[in-house]
């Protein structure tokens, strides 16, 4: 009994989770030019209207930049977290605060305050691919901190100190047991930076130049105009292919078990 | 003579203004077993890190295998450590834990595979190569700790309470199996532990640590028959420690009377014994014999005593005494079934003069709980 309970409410949650994305869908076939639903007629228009390179030039741009965004807040990120490690390291507590304020910074002021901070510099041709990188990287980097010092702290306390004890110099320890052991961490704190840089709007509308905008920035302007069905193909895309890379990654990494449940390292 | 495998030289750590480990003096022979024992907090962990490289001593020398090493790093002082948690690399297999040394080391991968291969087959992990340690046992990761330490062949292997995380059957079984492999490779040891059973089973000589100092170095039988200190003899197994004075007269080669509350006692002359100096005389359980009142053997030391409780222990019975001055004293009879001390019942408490053993010195305040301890 209490088991039917718990699968209807299993299965209330993911149809009010999935539902819209079937709407959307089934949206993206209509033969028309509205968004009806359930769909009038069957048309795949949309879908090749969604191929043109007014979209395809802004989805791989946002793919590119997740990409760039993810490696270099992980390349910035362990350092970090290696750093906050370290018992005796004196800037450890301010370093960690300043690692993690921009959590709670609304990412529409980071937008704002990068924009002008790169313009004030003297830098303002860095608005595009730079600015946005920069903009995502300050963006991720507490969560890809936070991932790692986790994997980190699950080291087993001795297991350095054995590596050097059988002779490995600390550069040696680091890229043999420090390393393999934090991967989790780090490409779960990658697959973050990448989704959310995919997603993100609310910077990327201050920082974002003609020729290097990224899908929703692109979607943003077009919405000003009226929606049409393309917008629901593109959705799908920009669902589907995000979630196959970053699966793929996934894979590669061995990512699951830091997502769904730690089993620790025993 | 060959070199020494360890020698430490007035190995010293401060910790603030109020704790300091050593100055520590020790010397591990080629092929010796050598226990730290001592109560947590004495120092002995410290000292291993000290020689592990791991905490920089402030005062002293480390030679391994006749060389100083106290400025090398850790990964260039050749030692086998095994650590209480074990610390395998969770990410590698069995075979490659086992190889990380050799790996390190430069070693060739033929030789790799076949010296990891005898070592799995010295601890006995045939064909578990594979496996990873999280799907290990507690025992059989114990003994790929083992086979990693003591497949590079260090000069001196380093166990650090390796045994305390096992149940008490495996802890027995490892006890042998560790202490059995080191003799047969003739490998020097140096063992940290707090169980003093652990000490007495696998050492050639003990340490007792105390407040960061040896306190006494010796075989296991000397540290339990003839300790130094009222510490050394209360720490190691359960003892009988009865206040006295050094009665005059004495003479060479003869024996000398003590004075206590339970009664005068004759034993052998040990060492220095100050006339009229405050001593504590140390009788173990084992050694401190009951008879009916009058019946004690002629030529023995007895007191008169008051049965207070028998324990029932299968082999035999402990016997608990009220001494003549109130004190309590502990005394083991073999069950040989003919026996039976009842409770309230006056004995003669016995013991032959070599079998009491005289600790020179007033009983400190902090031992005072250690006069007649039950442990």
């Amino acid at each position: 009994m209490s088991r039917k309970i718990l699968w209807s409410v299993v299965a209330l949650i993911y149809a009010f989770m999935l539902a819209p994305i079937l709407i959307t869908a089934a949206v993206s076939f209509n033969a028309v030019e509205r968004s009806y639903f359930p769909p009038r007629g069957f048309s795949l228009h949309w879908w090749s209207m969604a191929m043109t390179p007014q979209w395809t030039g802004p989805f791989l741009f946002s793919l590119k930049l997740a990409a760039l965004s993810a490696v270099a807040t992980a390349v910035l990120g362990l350092p970090l977290a290696l750093a906050l490690r370290w018992p005796s390291f004196r800037g450890r507590g301010t370093l960690q605060a300043l690692t993690l304020g921009p959590l709670v910074l609304p990412s529409l002021v980071t937008g704002i305050a990068l924009l002008q901070f790169l313009t004030l510099a003297g830098v303002g041709n860095w608005i595009g691919l730079p600015a946005l990188v920069i903009g995502h990287v300050v963006i991720c980097l507490p969560f890809m901190v936070r991932t790692l010092s986790i994997s980190l702290d699950s080291i087993p306390i001795n297991a350095e100190i054995a590596a050097a004890s059988l002779g490995a110099s600390r550069l040696r320890v680091l890229i043999e047991v420090t390393l393999p052991l934090a991967r989790s961490g780090g490409g779960a704190g990658m697959i973050f930076a990448f989704i959310s840089s995919f997603d993100d709007v609310n910077l990327a509308l201050f920082v974002a130049r003609p020729g290097q905008t990224p899908l929703t920035v692109q979607i943003m302007q077009f919405l000003e105009y009226g929606f049409s069905p393309t917008l629901a193909a593109l959705s799908i895309i920009s669902l589907l292919v995000p979630l196959a890379l970053v699966a793929l990654f996934g894979r590669l990494v061995g990512i699951g078990n830091f997502i769904y449940q730690d089993h620790g390292h025993a | 003579m060959p070199e020494a495998a360890l020698e430490l030289r007035g190995l010293t750590k401060h910790f603030g203004a109020s704790v300091t480990v050593g100055p520590i003096d020790l010397i591990v022979r080629q092929g010796e077993f050598v226990t730290l024992l001592g109560p947590s907090g004495c120092g002995k962990t410290t000292t291993l890190n000290m020689i592990g490289g791991f905490v920089t001593p402030d005062a002293g020398g480390i030679h391994l295998a006749g060389s100083p090493v106290e400025t090398l790093p850790p990964w260039r002082r050749d030692l086998g450590i095994v650590f209480q948690d074990y610390a395998l690399f969770p990410h590698r297999t069995v075979a490659e834990n086992i190889g990380f040394g050799l790996r390190m080391r430069r070693v060739g991968r033929a030789e790799i595979a076949r010296r990891v291969y005898e070592a799995m087959q010295l601890v006995r992990l045939d064909g578990l190569g594979d496996r990873r340690p999280g799907q290990l046992s507690g025992g059989q990761r114990q003994r790929v700790a083992l086979a990693r330490a003591l497949v590079i062949r260090p000069s001196l292997l380093l166990l650090d309470e390796p045994l305390s995380n096992l149940d008490l059957k495996l802890r027995e079984e490892m006890r042998i199996e560790i202490s059995t492999l080191q003799r047969r490779l003739g490998i020097a040891a140096l063992f940290v532990t707090h169980d003093q059973e652990e000490a007495l089973t696998m050492s050639d000589r003990i340490a007792v640590m105390r407040g960061g100092r040896i306190e006494q170095l010796g075989s296991a039988r000397e540290i339990y028959e003839a300790p130094a200190s009222a510490f050394v003899a209360g720490f190691i197994g359960s003892t009988n420690l009865i206040r006295g004075s050094v009665i005059a007269p004495r003479q060479p080669g003869g024996t000398v009377r003590v004075d206590t509350g339970a009664g005068p006692a004759m034993i052998p002359i040990v060492g220095d014994l100050p006339d009229g100096g405050a001593v504590l005389l140390m009788i173990r359980p084992e050694r401190l014999k009951l008879a009916s009142p009058g019946a004690a053997p002629e030529g023995t030391n007895a007191w008169s005593a008051q049965v207070v409780r028998t324990i029932y222990l299968g082999g035999r019975m402990e016997v608990r005494l009220r001494l003549r001055d109130g004190g309590t004293a502990i005394a083991y009879a073999v069950n040989e079934g003919e026996t039976d001390w009842d409770e309230g019942e006056m004995v003669d408490a016995w013991f032959r003069p070599r079998d009491a053993w005289v600790i020179p010195g007033p009983a400190e305040d902090s031992d005072a709980q250690a006069t007649n301890c039950l442990r």
